[in-house]
């Protein structure tokens, strides 16, 4: 190593403490990002390190890649350079909590799972349910904008996501939005940092804005033949004065996966209310379902769970999120089939879409790097017209780096993107090369 | 500095001669919004049809440096749209028809004039509606809702303006029309969207916007409790929020405000109460019927004098008549008031409206509340005399005084309003410089030029375009490089 870079890992421990500062193989290894070894992982005890650690490595001009339980980290294009991982998961605890405001200050690398067990005995909850959620960090949810099923009556983090303290490439502490549920002052900063996978700053501590947890809750399955047929039930239950947590289209793969049956679609529902008005709401879907002559039964809470599993890729596949509008439910649906069937007839496929919204996860697996490129390329083209997209949220790298992950970005925009990028952080010293265009 | 002869020759031909306004007393009307603290005309006003039109203008504004505000009906209540530099004024009045309603989709595209509550109409029928509701939604523009990202006394439930945009077509301030989101959502890339929203014309002119529209709840309640003591009333929303609901609406209005309201309408408030509180809660007819009867009994429970419940829409009219009237019945009191928007964590409610009466003694001038209990948003209204410039001052010394209270609990500076000429300069009490940097900033990279409506949002700064220059942290010394 040489002279310069022993005495920037020096001022890294004088800064995070040696415990705090790994340049040893096996540690630089395990936090690889595609292949690429950092020269140190630092793991900051405090905001304020985060902030002296960044500083650090924009004079020195290190690239930094935060990170928090490394869930994500094959969402975006192989990064450009990397110096430094900067690691989050020390920064987990409550700043400041007070049940009565149903809003929560924490560090950002507290998981979902240790939140929801300091809010349960208060009757609140984070709405957020992305795969994996329990052992991922909020930080890591907001900066990947990741959702789950639960959007359909929560929104995602941009709708909860009320302020944040985050470091500047430069490593100026800063702080955007507010502690109250209210607020319009000043631009909304919280907004611009969600999904930017910290190119425009390290996120360091979030407040939330929380619900309270419904005090019933129940599932349901609604069996039903085609994808054209799961879409116009969808549309009568969003039509009707129901209103569910969830109300998620499932293809025949996860059905399989989850509850083997004779239909290769479903819809599956669930209601959060009090008692009496679930218990009418089970009434009101059973009666939907019966107008279109589906099949309706409940199923317990761990359905979702085991969907979310099924819909998980292991090693070496591929997981697309497609964004398309709910009124194209079963076209987009008929698109994945005909274009997985085109480019590999024995490739496995598994969908699960948020009907009212026209999102879709699609696991792929049993394909090879030329197959997933072509089934991306052909879903881009098909969700193109309508301003829509399709994201490689994971993949091998090698896939990443043939085909843009993110897809095209329309030029007006991206020229504001760039823009800013180019301002807030010139030296490219925050997560270089990994989001749209290579930003 | 006086418009040239060229570019007022060059706006008539892009809109047209009955597109420009030229008068003094034409532009006399543009002067100020709805806070006339603030006046300043533009020396032109442009009426825009179409995008390219707007396009064409900010060009030529941009060529000369010359700035631009926009301005939708003028309802703002911040000192915002309105030309304190001059320049010319882009009203966007005549851009005000619905694009498209689309329906399986539950969106709608508009032109930025369009009325809010127009929209709404316009889908009402199929079931369906747009939840930004501001207090002026029979006047104000989607526009200029987005442009100040505008609450209003359902946000409880609904959210604000922002979380039901999804997208815009924006002229930013180097003149390029950018589409930024749209029907289609979690578009890859920053969300510029949502960072354009409540930026109050700083960065361009919004000239379309893509809103979602609400399936209309099947079932609504309102209930109205009236209390002897605010604290009651306090403590009786806290416990409706720890019993796990959340209303469409929370609202509260204090002794003075009743008072006010009494004896100018038949809202018919109890004459001792001390505070009232009005609940509306919304959805599924069995969770409403549930809730409400809960809400109720809560109400009961911290000593409620009265409550009543709403058992139709005439009696629900008649239960908000008297919050839809407190700003007007409040003259009643004084021939004039200001008005604050300031924002406190809503556990902090008792404490604050504690706090109001001491900073009211203290100044010697009375201060009447009515507010957004549920999300502790506050619209105290500071009465003064304006003959009297005595009395003026003690009622801006009060309001900065509570301004700075609410900021000193964890609040903000504006709730729903938005910040404007108003409040800019109060800005830094919530915000570090590093904060304040990062917002110019992001102006920066839409209007490199500053020509987009100057002066509002964010604190003056420097010529030099740097804004506040922070710190850098620390970082150990001599170590290494």
């Amino acid at each position: 190593m040489s002279v310069a870079g022993r005495s920037v890992g020096e001022a890294f421990v004088a800064i995070a403490g040696r415990d705090g500062v790994r340049d040893d193989v096996p540690a630089r290894a395990a936090a690889a990002v595609d292949g690429l070894v950092p020269r140190w992982v630092v793991r900051p005890a405090s905001l304020e390190q985060v902030s002296q650690v960044v500083a650090l490595a924009h004079e020195a001009a290190l690239a930094v890649a935060p990170r928090g339980s490394g869930s994500a980290l094959e969402l975006g294009c192989p990064p450009a350079r990397l110096d430094v991982a900067l690691d989050l998961c020390g920064l987990d605890r409550v700043v400041e909590y007070n049940p009565a405001d149903v809003s929560i200050t924490v560090e950002a690398g507290i998981t979902v799972g240790a939140l929801a067990a300091r809010l349960a005995p208060h009757r609140q909850f984070l709405a957020l349910d992305p795969p994996g959620a329990s052992t991922r960090t909020l930080g890591g949810i907001a900066a990947t904008n990741a959702s789950g099923p639960l959007r359909v009556r929560y929104g995602t983090m941009r709708d909860l996501l009320l302020g944040v303290r985050f470091v500047q490439a430069d490593g100026v502490l800063t702080w955007g939005g507010s502690k109250v549920v209210k607020s319009v002052s000043g631009y909304d900063v919280p907004k611009l940092m969600i999904g930017a996978l910290g190119t425009l700053g390290v996120l360091g501590e979030l407040t939330l804005r929380l619900h309270p947890l419904p005090d019933a809750e129940r599932s349901w399955l609604v069996r039903l033949p085609s994808a054209e047929a799961a879409q116009a039930f969808v549309e009568r239950v969003v039509d009707s004065s129901l209103q569910p947590n969830r109300l998620e289209y499932l293809g025949e793969q996860v059905l399989e996966a989850v509850f083997p049956g004779p239909t290769s679609s479903a819809v599956a529902v669930s209601i959060g209310s009090v008692e009496e008005a679930v218990v009418e709401g089970g009434e009101r879907l059973a009666a939907l379902a019966k107008a279109e002559g589906a099949q309706i039964l409940p199923v317990p809470d761990a359905f979702w769970s085991d969907a979310e599993r099924a819909l998980t890729p292991s090693e070496g596949e591929a997981l697309l999120q497609i964004a398309s509008l709910a009124g194209r439910l079963a076209t987009t649906q008929r698109a994945i089939v005909e274009a997985v069937r085109a480019s590999a007839p024995r490739a496995r496929v598994w969908t699960s879409c948020c009907a009212p919204l026209g999102t879709v996860r699609v696991r792929l697996a049993d394909t090879d790097l030329a197959v997933t490129t072509a089934i991306t390329k052909r879903l881009r083209d098909e969700v193109a017209e309508i301003g829509g997209s399709v994201v490689i949220a994971r993949g091998p790298s090698a896939l990443r780096a043939a085909v843009d992950p993110w897809g095209p970005v329309e030029a007006g925009a991206f020229a504001l993107m760039r823009a800013l990028r180019d301002d807030l952080d010139p030296k490219r010293v925050l997560n270089p090369g990994r989001f749209v265009g290579g930003l | 500095m006086p418009l040239s002869r060229t570019l007022l020759a060059d706006l008539e031909r892009i809109v047209g001669a009955g597109g420009l306004v030229r008068s003094y007393e034409g532009r006399l009307v543009y002067e100020s919004d709805m806070h006339t603290f603030y006046k300043g005309a533009p020396d032109v006003v442009a009426l825009p049809t179409r995008t390219d039109q707007v396009v064409a203008i900010v060009r030529l504004c941009r060529a000369e440096r010359v700035p631009i505000v926009p301005r939708g009906s003028g309802t703002g209540l911040i000192g915002g749209a309105m030309a304190p530099q001059g320049g010319v004024m882009i009203g966007l009045n005549r851009m005000d028809k619905i694009l498209e309603i689309d329906l399986p989709n539950r969106c709608a595209t508009v032109q930025p004039g369009l009325i809010n509550l127009f929209l709404t109409q316009a889908v009402a029928n199929s079931g369906y509606f747009f939840a930004p509701d501001p207090s002026s939604q029979m006047v104000s523009s989607i526009g200029g809702n987005v442009s100040t990202n505008a609450g209003g006394p359902h946000c409880l439930k609904y959210g604000i303006t922002t979380n039901h945009v999804l997208g815009l077509e924006l002229v930013t301030g180097t003149g390029e029309a950018v589409r930024l989101g749209g029907k289609v959502v979690d578009r890859p890339g920053y969300d510029l969207t949502g960072i354009a929203v409540g930026s109050e014309g700083t960065f361009g002119i919004v000239t379309a916007v893509t809103v979602r529209l609400l399936h209309a709840p099947e079932a609504v309640r309102t209930i109205l409790a009236s209390f002897v003591a605010i604290e009651d009333a306090s403590e009786a929303v806290s416990a409706i929020i720890a019993a796990g609901m959340i209303p469409a609406a929370l609202e509260m209005l204090d002794e003075m405000m009743i008072r006010a309201i009494n004896e100018g309408s038949n809202a018919g408030y109890p004459k001792d109460a001390a505070a009232v509180l009005l609940i509306e809660l919304d959805g599924p007819l069995a969770e409403v019927m549930a809730q409400s009867e809960r809400a109720a009994q809560i109400c009961w429970e911290r000593g409620a004098l009265e409550v009543r419940v709403a058992r139709d829409d005439a009696e629900r009219a008649l239960l908000w008549k008297g919050r839809k009237e407190a700003a007007g019945a409040v003259g009643r009191l004084a021939p004039t008031y200001l008005l604050q928007d300031a924002v406190v964590p809503r556990s902090k409610l008792p404490t604050i409206m504690r706090e109001l009466i001491a900073i009211g003694a203290r100044h010697r001038v009375r201060i009447a509340n009515v507010f957004h209990a549920g999300d502790g948003n506050l619209h105290p209204l500071i009465l003064y005399d304006d003959r009297d410039p005595e009395e003026l001052e003690r009622a801006k010394a009060a309001n900065e005084e509570l301004l700075n209270a609410c900021i000193a609990m964890g609040g903000t500076v504006t709730g729903e309003h938005g910040v404007g000429l108003d409040k800019a300069k109060n800005l830094p009490l919530q915000y570090a410089d590093a904060d304040l940097n990062f917002m110019y900033r992001l102006r920066r990279a839409f209007d490199p030029e500053t020509i987009m409506n100057p002066g509002k949002l964010l604190p003056s700064h420097p010529a030099c375009g740097e804004g506040f220059r922070p710190a850098r942290p620390r970082v150990p010394d001599g170590a290494w490089i």
